[in-house]
């Protein structure tokens, strides 16, 4: 770390002979202390950022130290946002240790992502000087950077700016420099690309496995907490390494399926995995994928991975979309795909197509302890909470609104929910049986039901379950009823915003046929999990983890039939289909797979 | 929809393997044959001196032990259909002991959940056979208003049992929702009646309902529903009026595009999206509603922003404290594409840009600061 912080400072130092400029990022300290690294909004705010989660108790310090090429009086800047501006004091305030003096402003207090001026500070090259975050509120304040500059030019604050501004401080070059070779390269470590990694490496693939998370699982992660749902279908030996027990969404349980997760993931020697590394770009030259690049959330440490085919199960469908892959984003027509369902009219089905989704959510939960405990004020949270009082939040605790994109305003979904779950939680802590109780777990994680989905060969529609289709590449198996859920406030304006509800329609068994699991237009691109190739209402089933886990699964058995042919996934149906259904079928029985240690 | 149905009838036949006790009594407005006054407990609106009478229809409702039940129609006095409803007595039985539940239903044209009536001689009892209170009836009125409630698609064992305890935080972890949202919405002790009523009202007799009332529509049945109160009512009209009806209409369509809910509004401005370009002015009332109207309606007004009038823009530019984020960037990003932006509108941008009090007032900063 100090030593990759040293190059960079020198390289700034030598870049710019008058001014003496010093770009620190919030999460490359060396100790964050109560801190999150925060790196699920890269694509719109342009960087991982240090989040103090407190849930209302201010988080301990973080801390780095920095060492200085000149000495001289330097003014500073901190690239942070006020997250709710308005009549009240910013939720998320703190302040800035130089040294030994606490700068005087205090930050988190600008709207908008951008550069808050922090002050001057005297700095001496002779001894590293020492930085910290100070908490002042433990609700959320966001340091995403730190610039120390001897002239008083504040840098760009609009998102396209930075990113060039950024690169040329820090003197990046374009690509990383370091390139990774592989059989396959699956993008997103949810359930769909853990099971994608496990059958591609038990074939023999050689596979990386790039999430940007220290954990595995995704939405099942102990960090989001969601149970998995659905059946095994072909792959119940595979899942049953990556699945949970079916504990109350929210469960401290969750911890225990994270470690058997994690460590039979690991288990695979031929799975490289990159945990807390996030894939920022991907090329595909004449409809192939040629490289996914990614970086290190805490260090920005780059590398390069090149393979001959990858997996999009990022649940954004990332991958698809920065390599030109044909992708859907909402509620298509009635008409479009024939998928009306008269009890529930337009919830269920638009006459026009628009670009409503299932929203995302914030699990949280509080408990009961043996003695009083206090919660702050939060009148920044009770225009979203008004006089809704809760002391838990499930699966309906769910924010979806049509001039909201659950990709590119997936932060302020998160922190509408973070206003949701603080609000109602302050009025339930007025009654007094709620006197003991407090917070014990939010996430910070946004848990998403829907975005981008890639198509493929095959659109799988609500009819596609509905009528139980068989396919003859019908690799994925369901039984569990469709739901597609809305929020409650179209029925009702005096209905909170943030609670959904969910319409169930019980379909016969059904299936998803391979040709939903790849790319139509990139060739060597499967994905597979909620961004697979379906229709709005399509994704109503098999949204849920054993289902995208049995996709996952089902692409990785794929894969290594590909690299056996040195044919492109669609060749898998129209040329092996027969030895793909085989391979399926005596995967189920295999004890002790070959490559395992 | 179907498979529910024939779910309850399986459960109630499983359920009545007990014996029954005294033959069975029949509901008090069983003769009913004129409705002078609204059913004790109702959704829809009650006119004064309305006065409904009964027809027959060949709807039923079969119920275990009992057999067919006639489902009415009640009309107005000029032949228009109106109400259907049904006298109900059906079997309730919980651990082999089996009462029966005397009650008369109600339901709208398009065979939605519209009332009750109770019958005094034979009041709804709870499992230790206490009467049901005034509370307890209202609390059933709610529970079938909802016809997506959880009672729908789960089987009654599976009502009643408990989350398994956590094995990190013990008994006290997150209590099953499932569990929660049944209590919450049921009569406390009477969870089989409540179970049985529900299935009665939204089991597959709503479906038949509909196709008869369907039968029967004609344009003068619409108009009804569209200026009745009752949302489903509103959203049928909308869906099956034609664009000549709609035009005929319009003082009350672009009322409810003020008035209705979010769904019925959506619903009417993605019906006339083409009108904003090809009759700017007609659309005016629905750009004067731009500030009652819920968010996601607003957005999709807003997307048609580029025909709207100068006045209209420059209204907005008073009311940005409405918008939304992503709305004022679209409004923004539509003044961004003229060629001058008026000074009334510049200064309106410049005042609250300078509020602290506004959310989003640094957009506006930005948007004059690239724009000057
Ligand atoms: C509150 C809630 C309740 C739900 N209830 C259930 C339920 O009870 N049971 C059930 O089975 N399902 C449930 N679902 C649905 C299910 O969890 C989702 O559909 C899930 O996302 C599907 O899994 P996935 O593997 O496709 O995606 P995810 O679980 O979202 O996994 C994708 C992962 O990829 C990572 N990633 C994204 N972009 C990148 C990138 N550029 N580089 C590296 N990594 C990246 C993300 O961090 C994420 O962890 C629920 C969802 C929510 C939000």
């Amino acid at each position: 770390m100090k030593n990759l912080l040293t190059v960079l400072i020198l390289f700034i130092a030598s870049l710019n002979a008058v001014a003496q400029d010093i770009l620190l990022e919030a999460e490359s300290f060396d100790n964050p202390g109560g801190w999150v690294v925060d790196p699920q909004f890269v694509e719109q705010m342009g960087s991982p950022y240090l989040n103090a989660h407190g849930m209302g108790k201010p988080v301990k310090n973080a801390s780095t130290s920095v060492e200085f090429k000149k000495s001289g009086t330097y003014h500073i800047w901190v690239r942070t946002m006020n997250w709710v501006p308005g009549e009240w004091e910013a939720p998320g305030r703190f302040q800035l240790k130089v040294g030994e003096t606490v700068l005087d402003t205090v930050l988190g207090t600008r709207s908008g992502w951008g550069w808050q001026y922090a002050g001057e500070a005297k700095i001496n090259k002779k001894q590293a000087t020492h930085i910290e975050l100070q908490d002042l509120t433990g609700f959320n304040g966001r340091c995403d950077a730190i610039y120390f500059s001897t002239k008083k030019d504040a840098p760009p604050s609009s998102t396209k700016k930075l990113a060039a501004w950024r690169q040329e401080i820090t003197a990046q070059p374009n690509a990383p420099e370091e390139v990774k070779t592989y059989d396959l390269v699956v993008v997103g470590g949810g359930l769909a690309g853990c099971a994608a990694a496990i059958a591609g490496a038990e074939q023999g693939l050689k596979v990386a496995l790039i999430h940007d998370r220290p954990v595995l699982g995704g939405n099942a992660s102990e960090e989001i907490r969601v149970h998995t749902l659905g059946i095994y279908g072909n792959f119940e030996r595979i899942l049953k390494k990556i699945d949970t027990e079916h504990y109350p969404n929210g469960s401290a349980d969750a911890k225990l399926d994270q470690e058997k997760r994690d460590k039979n993931v690991k288990s695979y020697d031929n799975i490289d995995l990159f945990l807390n590394w996030r894939a920022y770009d991907a090329l595909s030259e004449e409809n192939s994928v040629k490289y996914v690049d990614a970086r290190q959330t805490f260090t920005g440490e780059r590398k390069r991975f090149t393979a001959p085919y990858f997996v999009d199960s990022t649940g954004d469908g990332w991958i698809g979309f920065w390599a030109g892959a044909e992708f859907s984003y909402g509620r298509e027509s009635v008409d479009t795909y024939g998928e009306h369902w008269e009890e529930h009219g337009e919830l269920w089905s638009p006459k026009e197509a628009d670009n409503a989704v299932m929203g995302s959510s914030v699990l949280w939960g509080s408990k009961d302890t043996d003695s009083p405990q206090s919660f702050p004020e939060v009148p920044w949270a009770m225009p979203v909470s008004k006089d809704y009082s809760e002391v838990n939040g499930e699966w309906q605790w769910e924010f979806s609104r049509n001039d909201l994109s659950q990709i590119d305003d997936a932060e302020e979904i998160r922190d509408h929910m973070l206003r949701a779950i603080y609000g109602s939680f302050s009025s339930a802590k007025k009654d007094e049986v709620n006197e003991n109780r407090k917070l014990e777990w939010v996430s910070y994680l946004v848990g998403k039901r829907e975005s981008r989905r890639l198509v493929g060969d095959h659109i799988f529609t609500f009819n596609n379950a509905k009528e139980g289709t068989e396919f003859p590449d019908g690799v994925v198996i369901e039984t569990r009823a469709v739901d597609v859920h809305y929020q409650t406030v179209l029925e009702d304006e005096n209905n909170p915003d943030f609670i959904s509800e969910a319409l169930f329609y019980r379909a016969p068994q059904y299936y998803i046929p391979y040709r939903s699991l790849y790319s139509k237009n990139i060739k060597n691109l499967f994905m597979a999990g909620r961004n697979f190739s379906c229709s709005h209402a399509g994704l109503g089933g098999p949204r849920v983890m054993l289902t995208t886990g049995q996709m996952g699964a089902a692409v990785g058995y794929a894969a290594s039939l590909c690299k056996k042919y040195e044919v492109m996934p669609r060749e898998i149906y129209t040329g092996y289909l027969e030895e793909y259904l085989n391979l399926i079928e005596d995967q189920k029985y295999e004890k002790i797979p070959t490559s395992k240690k | 929809m179907r498979r529910i149905a024939l779910g309850f009838l399986l459960f109630v036949t499983h359920f009545c393997d007990a014996q029954f006790g005294s033959p069975i009594a029949f509901s008090d407005s069983q003769e009913k044959t004129v409705l002078e006054a609204s059913p004790e407990f109702f959704i829809l609106d009650w006119k004064p001196n309305t006065s409904l009478h009964i027809s027959e229809t060949p709807l039923e409702i079969i119920t275990d032990s009992v057999g067919a039940q006639k489902v009415n129609l009640f009309r107005d006095n000029t032949e228009a259909p109106i109400l259907y409803s049904s006298n109900i007595i059906t079997p309730v039985c919980a651990d082999g002991d089996c009462k029966f539940m005397h009650i008369t239903l109600y339901w709208t044209l398009l065979g939605d959940y519209a009332g009750f009536d109770r019958s005094v001689k034979e009041p709804l009892t709870k499992h230790d056979h206490d009467e049901f209170l005034f509370s307890d009836y209202w609390k059933l009125h709610d529970l079938l208003k909802d016809d997506n409630s959880i009672l729908k698609r789960r089987a009654i064992d599976e009502l009643v049992t408990k989350p398994k305890p956590s094995k990190i935080e013990g008994v006290d972890a997150l209590s099953g929702a499932t569990v929660k949202e049944v209590k919450e919405s049921v009569v406390s002790g009477a969870l089989y009646s409540c179970y049985v009523a529900w299935h009665l009202v939204h089991g597959k007799i709503k479906e038949q309902i509909k196709a008869h009332t369907v039968q029967q529509q004609d344009e003068a049945m619409l108009v009804q529903m569209l200026n009745n109160d009752h949302t489903n009512y509103q959203m049928y009209a909308l869906e099956n009026l034609d664009q000549n009806q709609y035009k005929v209409n319009f003082s009350r369509v672009s009322e409810l595009f003020k008035s209705g809910i979010p769904l019925v509004r959506s619903f009417i401005i993605k019906n006339l999206a083409s009108s904003f370009s090809q009759s700017p002015t007609t659309m005016q009332p629905f750009w004067d509603a731009l500030p009652y109207i819920d968010i996601n309606t607003r957005s999709l007004l807003l997307q048609h922003i580029d025909f709207a009038s100068d006045a209209t823009v420059t209204h907005i530019s008073t009311q940005l404290s409405v918008l939304t984020k992503n709305q004022l960037l679209k409004y923004l990003e539509h003044l961004a594409s003229k060629k001058v932006i008026s000074t009334e509108v510049l200064k309106n941008l410049e005042h609250f840009s300078a509020s602290n009090k506004e959310k989003n007032a640094y957009l506006v900063t930005e948007f004059l600061e690239d724009n000057s």
